[in-house]
């Protein structure tokens, strides 16, 4: 029992000590050979990706072949030639086959672009995109609603998509409404939407990235998109509520929009996108008919009369939204076409 | 006597192990090499920002208002005290002011008799009202002093069109807000001018104090100037209107005949502005 704790110390020991071998101390390089015939491949951190003679231990003539050099720049800690274990590694055969003369003469494409290989080919793919859409400059009434967009990339930069808004029963008549009619004895005609689409076209002339914090990189693209389709809005009645009640109107709509796709990776991102929904808004007609609720129901006098509810001007209407949401892209992966 | 020399060789063969094994750690982070072996995201980045001095000069245009809208010209004015902290001040000046299409119309149609003349502007007295401009009542933005602090979490480059490069960074500041508004004065309290008459209409010039954040992009066509878009909000309570709206009934949800501080409604007071940045040194510095 007393020496319980010497075996248990013994075995302490007896587990530890392998441990030593992991932090034996780097081997100092071996100094250059003076011949220049070959490079020093000594450095146990040479990259183990780069060939031979890359590394910055060139031979003294540099536009010597690396033939004789002893390739390779990973010996590991023991000393072994990695090109003896596996001669066909990228590093032996480039080391082998390179003449840095020959190659240093070869024309130099120059033009280098800021982003080399797109982060995302959208091209062929097809995008899958859910939101939530916010009304941005309707004080009176806003329209928030879920929407989806389908578009499909015919080339890089240019879709053709449908997207589809819901409104139907989200419509939401605002306080300042209300205090503006209490204070100043005006009616402003209102209108509820139930739902739109549209079919749109999307180019996408601007993409990047960024680094956030100095640490990490994250890619994004800019989009506009515009297209045309229908809005259905049906007119609150305010001015006449006890004898106007409204259908729902189809409307032909023109849409553009401005959007930002930050990716989290090659299939997903988040987008955000400032929309406007541009059509003739069929309102409410401030005027009341005057004549008896008796008269004929084709009368112009009679306020039950369909035909005088309506103002017999169309107004322009802009739905700005702001849209928020996710884009998938499918299929979720791609191969890219030429090596980065 | 020999038991204790075998348990302080075994404890001291114990403790070396014990501390080759946190040698060992050290080493294995030495033998992960590489050309990308601790670099940084980026290498040889201009750093626009790091002690220059940056002066803006920026347009801004307010957003979503309700009865009137400004338009202020002004400056930022920053210090970089690192790539991605700044300290600094805006400033701006309500340059042009004019009126919605809602106020325009509340102007032509609303009705000027006993039940608006608490809220309408109007000439004249019970019961020979007449018309006066209801956008003299409509509260406006004078100017806007607000010390800041500016932080460029993100930065990166921008390909437009695959021939347009520029460097890119996006930035979130935040600061307190001072801010000379004019809106109706107080009136129907104790020793007030009743709110019917029409010279409680006119404004009076107060100072708001407020938070005040945005967000904006800057884009580098060069070294030593950018241009930048950014939004920002000026969140605090004003009567826009000139109305009697709260301070009677349940929750002084009702009109009291009185136009006070119980008149006022929150709002975020957003502003989209525009600006081209100079610095100073004209010459960023480059990171390793």
């Amino acid at each position: 029992m007393k020496q319980a704790r010497r075996w248990l110390l013994l075995a302490t020991a007896l587990v530890l000590l392998p441990q030593v071998a992991y932090a034996q101390r780097k081997k100092k390089p071996a100094p250059a050979p003076s011949s220049g015939t070959a490079a020093a491949p000594a450095d146990a951190d040479a990259d183990a990706d780069q060939p031979a003679g890359a590394s910055g231990t060139a031979p003294a003539g540099g536009d010597q072949t690396g033939a004789a050099a002893t390739p390779g720049g990973d010996q590991g800690g023991a000393g072994v030639d990695i090109c003896t274990i596996t001669p066909d590694a990228p590093q032996c055969t480039a080391a082998k086959s390179i003449n840095l003369g020959e190659e240093a003469k070869k024309a130099v494409r120059a033009e280098i672009y800021a982003v080399q290989q797109q982060y995302v080919i959208k091209a062929h793919r097809l995008e899958l995109m859910p939101y939530w859409q916010f009304t941005l400059n309707d004080q009176f009434v806003s329209h928030p609603g879920p929407g989806l967009a389908l578009n499909y990339y015919i080339t890089q930069v240019l879709a053709a998509g449908l997207n589809f808004d819901w409104y139907g029963g989200l419509n939401q008549d605002s306080d300042f409404n209300f205090q503006n009619r209490r204070a100043a004895h005006i009616s402003v005609p209102l209108n509820n939407y139930q739902l739109s689409g549209d079919l749109n076209f999307t180019y996408v002339p601007m993409y990047g990235k960024f680094a956030g914090f100095g640490d990490f990189i994250f890619h994004y693209d800019a989009y506009i998109d515009g297209g045309v389709g229908l809005i259905r809005t049906e007119p609150i009645p305010v001015i006449d509520p006890s004898n106007r009640k409204f259908d729902w109107n189809n409307l032909v709509n023109f849409d553009v929009g401005i959007g930002f796709r930050i990716f989290f990776n090659r299939w997903l991102a988040a987008i955000l996108e400032v929309r406007d929904l541009m059509y003739f808004e069929k309102i409410e007609n401030p005027n009341v008919a005057t004549g008896s609720t008796l008269l004929p129901i084709t009368d112009q006098n009679n306020p039950r009369n369909p035909a005088t509810w309506y103002d017999p001007n169309n107004h322009f209407t802009n739905d700005v939204q702001l849209q928020l949401g996710i884009s998938i892209l499918l299929p979720t992966s791609f191969e890219y076409r030429l090596p980065k | 006597m020999k038991r204790r020399f075998v348990t302080a060789v075994l404890a001291a063969v114990a403790a070396a192990g014990v501390w080759s094994t946190a040698g060992a750690a050290n080493a294995q982070e030495i033998q992960l090499t590489g050309p990308l072996k601790g670099a940084p995201a980026v290498r040889h980045l201009r750093l626009y920002r790091q002690g220059r001095f940056e002066i803006a000069p920026a347009i801004s245009f307010s957003l979503l208002d309700e009865y009137r809208r400004t338009i202020l010209t002004g400056a930022r004015l920053n210090y970089n005290l690192t790539d991605w902290l700044g300290i600094g001040v805006w400033g701006a000046y309500g340059a042009i002011s004019t009126t919605t299409d809602l106020a325009n119309k509340i102007n032509e149609t609303a009705p000027r008799y006993a039940a608006t003349a608490v809220n309408v502007n109007h000439t004249g007295q019970y019961p020979n009202f007449g018309k006066a401009s209801f956008n003299d009542q409509t509260a406006r933005m004078d100017w806007v002093l607000a010390p800041q602090l500016t932080f460029t979490p993100f930065r990166g480059k921008l390909a437009i069109f695959n021939k347009i490069f520029v460097d890119t960074d996006f930035y979130v500041s935040g600061g307190v807000g001072f801010v000379g508004i004019e809106e109706r004065g107080p009136c129907g309290g104790k020793g007030q001018t009743s709110c019917a008459d029409p010279s409680t209409f006119a404004l009076q010039s107060s100072t708001q104090v407020s938070p005040t954040f945005g967000v904006g992009f800057s884009f580098y066509p060069a070294n030593w100037w950018s241009f930048g878009v950014e939004y920002r909000a000026l969140p605090f309570a004003w009567n826009r209107s000139g109305f009697d709206s709260r301070g009677a009934g349940t929750n002084g949800n009702f009109p009291d005949g009185q136009i006070n501080s119980q008149d006022d409604t929150f709002r975020f007071n957003q502003l989209i502005t525009v600006s081209a940045s100079f610095y100073l040194p004209t010459m960023p510095k480059i990171s390793e």
